[in-house]
């Protein structure tokens, strides 16, 4: 829609008029790590942070989320979208959140998800600190970010603002933004090219390259019980994942024994548990009850089998399974690397 | 099932904590829980006995050749066995002893011949000597947990225990990993469903669950040698603090 420009001074002002007045989420630092937070003041939102624990997708589609509450009789769903806002959004995970818009609607759309997404304005921020595991300079290249509400990139004095919607055309009223300039346009524009090339670590190979070359080596047991053979199966690589959406659902009754909820929790196919599936009369079959099957499984995921639904790969190479990964053999370029040379 | 269930609690070697850590729900709790089950057995609490138990919750490892006739009567007049809290999961820290010879002399100096302090060589968990349905691991076991196995079984439902490691609950708590502050940890092989509270509080997991299914255990020392700078003695001894019993080297009576 428009570009608008804002100095730092007046920026800091417009948090604080936002904050005082809408539910604002953004990067914080937790410790020597960063994480998504409420922000209540200013200073607290870090938009030089390099990357969080867990990805913004949290913040709609929590780790532990409620779906209905039953009382023995009757039941109700536990809808309840807030008005919110995002700030500080990294383009990689405005990648990922975009799949899972387009993931959660397909088939039968999610309204948990959808609902509290729908009333969810995001601002993207320009990457200032990489990660020292990040690789999103080569990951799925050629996807543009798109979905998000607006951009910010800051220049030396203050921030060009990049309004997509009206949701964030909304704030510009917040504060007092004028006109960005052409100038200054184009060196946003320039920052944000430029920073894709600063990447510590790169893919050297292409999306359709990586995908055709790693389906060919499903069958290569060699290859992924080698690349396999640390793995603890924490699935650390799944919950920190900015892409990944598959959740367990359980039901929990309180102590009158008859209300209660179903509830769902981010799962992860990288455990053992995950492919356990019921024969009938307690008998259980796991179709993936090996470790080198459920690590093949999470990278055919994340490079192949989702690429023509998403338009590229399902890893928008944020790095964070590669930084939780205790064992270190969780990185995607390495694993990619592993792939193409074998 | 239609009717209040008879359960009773059981106490084997251990020191009674899963006990009082289930009278920690608080009274009002603790008496809306009464209106669902009748304890017809209870030590901590009461002094009543009787034969016929539908769910018989024992607490504690078997360590005496004496508990053995006492697991089997329990087992014979219970319906459901559920073992709870590490000791009777795992035989938790009392299996300490099971790798070594001189525990008795280095527990109680000169004493350790005293008749009364006899032992078997092994502690081992109460699912070595009978048969057991459902467990509620930890030190302490949860309550919360322990609760959530009884209300599937009032529901006629097979209660959801975790399998999977502690990890999975620090991520969805978005809790700093403790080799990110150059700590250790045994996440990666401890079985969940605790909710990761010591983590989340700045101190490492010592697995007090027991191990998730499939641990890799030889990954893990390499992780504590490697990421976290321990020897690979120490690194050895880290698997045994609630898990002694069930390394391949201890776990045999």
């Amino acid at each position: 829609m428009n570009h608008h420009y804002i100095t730092l001074k007046d920026f800091n002002l417009f948090l604080t008029k936002l904050v005082n007045q809408k539910i604002v989420y953004g990067p914080v630092a937790r410790k020597n790590k960063f994480v998504f937070d409420l922000i209540s003041s200013p200073e607290q939102l870090r938009l030089d942070y390099d990357v969080t624990i867990l990805p913004p997708k949290k913040i709609f589609f929590p780790p532990k989320q409620h779906l209905l509450h039953f009382d023995g009789e009757s039941y109700k769903d536990c809808l309840d979208p807030k008005e919110q806002i995002i700030m500080g959004v990294h383009n990689y995970d405005i990648k990922a959140i975009d799949q899972l818009d387009f993931l959660f609607k397909e088939k039968n759309p999610d309204d948990h998800y959808l609902l509290n997404r729908r009333k969810t304005t995001i601002i993207g921020s320009n990457i200032q600190t990489i990660a020292a595991r990040s690789f999103w300079g080569s990951a799925g290249a050629g996807v543009e970010p798109k979905g998000h509400d607006g951009f910010l990139t800051k220049l030396k004095d203050g921030f060009v603002f990049e309004t997509r919607t009206k949701k964030a055309e909304n704030l510009v009223k917040f504060a007092k933004f004028i006109k960005a300039k052409k100038t200054q346009v184009e060196q946003a524009a320039q920052i944000n090219t430029a920073v894709k090339k600063k990447c510590p670590a790169k893919l050297a190979y292409s999306s359709a390259e990586i995908a055709i070359k790693t389906r060919l080596a499903f069958k290569n047991n060699e290859l992924w019980e080698r690349l396999s053979k640390d793995c603890f199966s924490c699935g650390s690589c799944n919950t920190t994942c900015a892409t990944c959406y598959c959740f367990d659902v359980q039901d929990s009754w309180n102590l009158d024994q008859k209300s209660g909820f179903r509830t769902r929790y981010w799962d992860s196919c990288m455990t053992v548990e995950f492919a356990k599936t019921s024969l009938g009369g307690g008998a259980v079959h796991n179709f993936r009850a090996l470790r080198r099957e459920r690590f093949r499984h999470r990278v055919m995921r994340k490079l192949v089998y989702l690429n023509d639904k998403l338009g590229g790969p399902a890893c928008v190479g944020c790095g964070r399974c590669a930084t939780a990964c205790t064992a270190d053999i969780a990185d995607p370029v390495n694993i990619v690397k592993e792939i193409m040379e074998a | 099932m239609t009717q209040k269930p008879k359960v009773a609690f059981f106490d084997f070697s251990s020191c009674e904590g899963c006990q009082i850590e289930l009278t920690n729900f608080g009274d009002a709790d603790f008496l809306e829980l009464l209106n669902h089950i009748d304890i017809v057995e209870f030590r901590e609490a009461m002094s009543e006995k009787t034969d016929d138990i539908d769910i018989a919750c024992i607490e504690g490892s078997f360590t005496r050749e004496s508990e053995k006739d006492r697991l089997i009567a329990i087992r014979n007049r219970a319906k459901i066995v559920i073992a709870y809290g590490a000791c009777a999961h795992t035989a938790g820290i009392n299996a300490l002893k099971n790798h070594t010879t001189d525990f008795k002399k280095a527990v109680y100096g000169q004493d350790a011949d005293q008749p009364h302090l006899n032992s078997n060589d092994k502690a081992l968990p109460i699912s070595h000597v009978i048969k057991v349905d459902y467990f509620a691991p930890g030190c302490p076991m949860s309550k919360y947990e322990f609760l959530n196995i009884v209300s599937h079984l009032l529901h006629g439902k097979e209660p959801v225990i975790p399998t999977y490691p502690v990890c999975v609950e620090c991520k969805r708590n978005e809790t700093i990993c403790r080799y990110d502050v150059g700590d250790h940890c045994m996440g990666q092989v401890a079985m969940a469903g605790c909710g990761a509270p010591c983590p989340s509080q700045g101190i490492p997991c010592e697995a007090c669950r027991g191990f998730c299914e499939q641990a890799n255990l030889t990954a893990l020392e390499n992780t504590l040698i490697n990421k976290a700078g321990f020897s690979a003695s120490r690194a050895k001894d880290k698997l045994r603090m609630f898990t002694n019993a069930l390394l391949p080297d201890t776990s045999n009576p």
